[in-house]
C-alpha cells in the first residue's frame, strides 16, 4: 500500500469543502499536484496545501491509502464518490464523509457529522465514535438513497438513518447499517435495507418501510401502531442470507404504507394486508 | 368584502373590512417615531443619518468582504424584490434563505419526498364538507380564513355555509378554533406522527392494538377514520403544530400520505397555513431561479440546497456566518437565542421599515417602502395563487422600494467586485 | 412556588400578531408576547395572582414573563408562550438537521418570581448581545 498523509495545519474557521480528498483524485498525481488541488473555503477557492501538510507517495488507485490527522469537524465531503483504495481519518470529521462511495474502505477514528455515507453505493464506511443525522440517507428529493455497501457506527447514529434505502435480493444489493444505538425514524421509507442496532433505538423505527429487515437488540422507545406482532423467533435470516441467533419478537410492517396493500383479492374483495418489511426486537 | 382604505395627506386614516392584523399593518405604515425614513449607519453606538449612496456603499463593503454572508428574510416583500435577492446571493456567493426555514420548510421537505395533493382555497370554499385543522389555530393566526374559505362561508356546493360543513380540530390545546369546531381531538404534544400512523393503518384495514394512541382513545380514532372516509370532499389545513414539533417534516410526510390514501375512498386534499404573507412567493421565486425554495448556498458558484446544512438558524448556531443582510423579516425576534447571539457578533444590514429588535441592533439600515401599501408587486397566497398587491399611498421620507434598494446594492457590489 | 414536569408550546396569538405589526419594541408587544399561559388548574399550583412574573426554565435557557390563565384549556401539564424573543430564550434551537428549530414540546419548570423584572424586547436582545 502506498500512503499519503495529510495533517491539518489549523482548524478552519469556516466550513472547508474537501471533496478532492479521495484515492480517485490523488492517484497518478505528484505531491506537488495534490497540494494544488482546489478546496472551497466559504465563498473562496483555496488549495489543499494551504490547509494540510502533505507527505508520502501516491500510487495505484486500489493500492492507495490516505491518512488524515487533526480535528476535521469543520471539513466536509472527504471521500466523496471514492471507488477504491482506503481513507483513514484520525479525528472527528465534518458532514458528508464518504458520500456516494462506490467502493473501497473508509475508517473514521472519531465522530462523524451529518450525512455520513449518504447515497452509499458500495464499499465500507466505519465510524468508531458517533455519527450525526441522515447516516446513509438519500439526499433531499431522491427516492433511492443507499443502494449497496456497509456502514458500521460503533456509537450512536442520529435521526433518519438510511432514509429511502434501496436494496434488492435479485440484484445482489444488500445495503447494511450496523450501529451501537439509533435515534428516531430509523430506516424511514426503506425499500430493502438491512439494519442491525446493537443497543436501543428511539421512536418510529421502520416508518413507511415497504420491505427490509430491522433488528434491534436493545429496546425500542415506542413501536409504531402500524406494526403487527407475528410471534417469537429464535433465528433471523437477513436479506443476504446471513443468520442472527437469539430470541426476538417478530413484527411485520409498515402496514400504513399503500404499497403493501395494492392488491385487492378479486374473489374476496379484501385488501391484502401483508407486508414484506420486518422488525425484530430482542425478547 | 375587499379591504377599504381611506387616506388623507398621504396617511392612512381609516381601514374597513380588514382583520385585526391587516388593519394594524395599514396604520403602522404612517410616519411615526418607530418608522425609518432615512438611511442610517451606526457610528459609536448610535445611528447617524446618511445619504443613500453612503449607506449602500457601506452595506456593499460589508457584504463583499464577507467569506460567508447570509441573505435572509424576503417574506414580507413582493416577488420582484425576491428575484433581486437571488441575484445578489449569486453575485456574492452567499447563503440565501427565507422565513420558510423556521416555518413551513418541513412541509416543503415532505412535499419533495412524497408530493402534495392540493388545490386552491376557492375549491375548498365551494366543495369541502369536511375540514380538518391539524396543528394550526386560524382564529388567531389567519383571522379571515374561516370566514372566507373554510368554515363560515357559503360555497357553490355548500349553500348552507357552516351547516354544510363538519369541522375537526386536532391540537394539544382546546384552542379558540377547537372551541367552535364540531369535533376536537386532543393529541399529546409531539406525538402527532404516531396518531397519523395509526389512522393510516386503520384506513388500510389493519387492526391496531392498544386502547389509545398519542392520548387519543382508540374508538375515537376509528370514528375519525370513518368520518374521513365518508365525507364528499375533505381538506386538511396544517400549521406549526406539525412543522415545529419533533419529527418536523415527517409529521407532514405522514399527513400527505394519509390524504393521498384517502383518495381511494373520496376526494381529499391538504394545504399548509403559510405565515408571512409572501413566504409562498419567496419559495416560488427562489425555485424558478435556482431550482430550490429556501436554504440555498451559492458559495461554490452555483445553487445547492440542504436544510440543516444551509438553513439560517443552523449556520448561525455553528457561527459560520460573518455578515448578514436581513430583508423584510425580524430574526432577532423569531430565531432561538443561540442563533440571535451569533448573528449580532458580525455586521448586519437591515432592510426594514419599522424599529424591530433586529433593526435597532443593525450596523446599516436601509428604509424601504412597504410592499402592498406603498408600492405595487406580486404576492403568492398560501395556495400558491398569485395576487397583485396595490399601492394606496406614497412612502414617507426617503424610502425606496425593496426592489430599488436591492438593485442599487447589486450595482455597487458588482463594482466593488470589479465586474 | 415551583411547578415541574410541564411541557412548553410556543405559538401565535392574535394579540401577538397585531402587536408585531405595530412596533416590536413597544409595551404592547410585551403585554402580548412576554406572557406564559397556564391551564386553570395548573395555575392554582403557582399560588399567585394573575400577572405575577414567573421564570420559565428549560434545558435551553430561562426567561421571565408575566403569568396568565389560558383561555384555550383545559390542557393540564402544558404551558404556552406566544412566539417572540421571550419564547426564543427557552425553545430548543436544534432542528435535528431539518433546518427548523424545535419550537414546541420542551420540558419546562416554572418558578414564581414576585419581584422579577420582565424585560422589553430591546432590553432582552441586549442581554443576549452583551453575553
Amino acid at each position: 500500500m502506498t500512503e499519503i498523509k495529510l495533517v491539518l495545519k489549523k482548524e478552519p474557521e469556516f466550513p472547508l469543502e474537501a471533496d478532492v480528498i479521495s484515492p480517485d483524485q490523488f492517484t497518478g498525481k505528484t505531491l506537488a499536484d495534490i497540494k494544488k488541488l482546489i478546496v472551497y473555503y466559504g465563498n473562496e477557492e483555496k488549495t489543499l496545501g494551504e490547509f494540510f501538510d502533505i507527505s508520502g507517495k501516491s500510487g495505484e488507485l486500489t493500492d492507495l491509502k490516505i491518512i488524515i490527522e487533526g480535528n476535521l469537524s469543520n471539513v466536509k465531503r472527504i471521500g466523496e464518490k471514492m471507488s477504491a483504495g482506503e481513507i483513514e481519518i484520525n479525528g472527528n470529521v465534518g458532514m458528508h464523509v464518504g458520500n456516494r462511495m462506490t467502493g473501497g474502505k473508509m475508517l473514521v477514528n472519531g465522530n462523524a457529522d451529518d450525512w455520513a455515507g449518504a447515497m452509499l453505493n458500495g464499499g465500507e464506511l466505519e465510524i468508531t465514535g458517533d455519527a450525526g443525522h441522515y447516516v446513509g440517507a438519500a439526499y433531499r428529493g431522491f427516492w433511492k438513497g443507499m443502494q449497496n455497501g456497509i456502514i458500521k457506527v460503533h456509537g450512536k447514529v442520529g435521526d433518519e438513518a438510511l432514509t429511502w434505502v434501496n436494496g434488492s435480493k435479485p440484484a445482489n444489493r444488500f445495503p447494511t447499517l450496523i450501529c451501537g444505538s439509533a435515534g428516531s425514524f430509523l430506516g424511514i421509507h426503506g425499500h430493502g435495507g438491512t439494519i442491525i442496532v446493537e443497543g436501543n433505538c428511539n421512536r418510529c423505527v421502520g416508518a413507511d418501510q415497504v420491505r427490509g429487515t430491522i433488528v434491534v437488540k436493545g429496546k425500542v422507545s415506542r413501536i409504531l401502531p402500524s406494526y403487527k406482532k407475528l410471534g417469537e423467533v429464535k433465528e433471523i435470516e437477513l436479506m443476504n442470507g446471513e443468520k442472527i441467533n437469539g430470541k426476538f419478537v417478530e413484527y411485520s410492517g409498515d402496514h400504513s404504507v399503500e404499497k403493501n396493500h395494492s392488491k385487492i383479492d378479486k374473489k374476496t374483495g379484501i385488501i391484502s394486508n401483508s407486508s414484506n418489511g420486518r422488525l425484530f426486537i430482542a425478547a | 368584502m375587499e379591504v377599504d382604505v381611506d387616506t388623507k395627506e398621504n396617511k392612512v386614516v381609516e381601514v374597513r373590512n380588514g382583520c385585526q392584523i391587516g388593519t394594524k399593518k395599514y396604520f403602522a405604515s404612517n410616519p411615526s417615531n418607530h418608522r425609518y425614513e432615512k438611511p442610517l449607519i451606526k457610528e459609536k453606538g448610535s445611528f447617524k443619518e446618511v445619504s443613500w449612496d453612503e449607506a449602500l456603499d457601506k452595506a456593499a463593503d460589508i457584504l463583499v468582504k464577507a467569506k460567508r454572508p447570509l441573505l435572509y428574510g424576503f417574506s414580507s416583500t413582493e416577488c420582484e424584490a425576491q428575484g433581486k435577492g437571488v441575484e445578489l446571493a449569486e453575485v456574492l456567493g452567499a447563503i440565501l434563505d427565507n422565513t420558510a426555514s423556521v416555518c413551513h420548510g418541513p412541509s416543503l421537505l415532505a412535499i419533495q419526498d412524497v408530493g402534495a395533493p392540493t388545490s386552491t382555497l376557492g375549491e375548498y370554499k365551494n366543495r369541502a364538507d369536511l375540514v380538518v385543522f391539524w396543528g394550526c389555530n386560524p382564529v388567531h393566526a389567519h383571522p379571515r380564513h374561516l370566514g372566507r374559505y373554510s368554515e363560515f362561508v357559503r360555497g357553490y356546493f355548500r349553500k348552507d355555509g357552516r351547516n354544510d360543513r363538519y369541522i375537526i380540530v386536532v391540537d394539544p390545546r382546546n384552542t379558540h378554533t377547537a372551541q367552535i369546531a364540531d369535533l376536537f381531538i386532543q393529541v399529546n404534544p409531539s406525538e402527532d406522527y404516531e396518531l397519523l400512523n395509526a389512522i393510516r393503518a386503520i384506513l388500510r384495514g389493519t387492526e391496531v392494538d392498544g386502547k389509545e394512541v398519542s392520548g387519543v382513545p382508540m374508538k375515537n380514532i376509528i370514528e375519525l377514520v370513518n368520518k374521513l372516509k365518508t365525507c364528499k370532499f375533505g381538506v386538511i389545513f396544517f400549521g406549526m403544530g406539525l412543522t415545529q414539533s419533533l419529527a418536523h417534516h415527517r409529521n407532514i410526510d405522514a399527513a400527505i400520505c394519509l390524504v393521498r390514501e384517502l383518495n381511494d375512498y373520496t376526494k381529499f386534499l391538504l394545504t399548509p397555513m403559510r405565515g408571512h404573507y409572501n413566504v409562498a412567493g419567496a419559495n416560488q421565486v427562489f425555485a424558478w431561479q435556482t431550482g430550490y425554495s429556501y436554504s440555498i448556498d451559492f458559495s461554490r458558484g452555483y445553487p445547492r440546497y440542504n436544510p440543516g446544512e444551509f438553513s439560517s438558524v443552523d449556520v448561525l448556531i455553528r457561527n459560520e456566518i460573518d455578515a448578514s443582510l436581513i430583508v423584510a423579516s425580524d430574526p432577532a425576534s423569531n430565531f432561538p437565542a443561540a442563533a440571535v447571539k451569533n448573528m449580532f457578533k458580525h455586521p448586519l444590514i437591515s432592510i426594514e421599515p419599522h424599529h424591530t429588535p433586529t433593526s435597532v441592533n443593525a450596523d446599516v439600515i436601509l428604509p424601504p417602502a412597504i410592499a402592498g401599501i406603498e408600492c405595487e408587486g406580486t404576492a403568492y397566497r398560501m395556495d400558491s395563487v398569485p395576487l397583485r398587491l396595490r399601492k394606496v399611498k406614497d412612502a414617507p421620507g426617503e424610502c425606496l422600494t425593496d426592489n430599488e434598494i436591492l438593485e442599487r446594492l447589486i450595482e455597487v457590489v458588482k463594482k466593488k467586485k470589479g465586474e | 412556588m415551583v411547578v415541574n414536569n410541564l411541557i412548553l408550546i410556543t405559538c401565535r396569538t392574535i394579540d401577538q400578531g397585531v402587536a408585531l405589526e405595530g412596533g416590536k419594541v413597544s409595551r404592547e408587544n410585551v403585554r402580548a408576547a412576554a406572557i406564559c399561559a397556564f391551564d386553570r388548574e395548573d395555575f392554582k399550583k403557582l399560588d399567585c395572582l394573575v400577572g405575577t412574573p414567573v421564570k420559565v426554565i428549560t434545558d435551553y435557557g430561562e426567561v421571565l414573563v408575566y403569568s396568565t390563565i389560558s383561555e384555550e384549556g383545559p390542557h393540564p401539564g402544558i404551558i404556552f408562550i406566544p412566539m417572540g424573543p421571550w419564547a426564543n430564550q427557552v425553545v430548543n434551537p436544534d432542528s435535528q438537521s431539518c433546518g427548523t428549530p424545535t419550537y414546541k414540546g420542551m420540558k419546562a419548570t416554572v418558578e414564581v418570581v414576585p419581584n422579577g423584572k420582565v424585560l422589553n424586547a430591546v432590553e432582552l436582545i441586549k442581554t443576549l448581545i452583551e453575553g
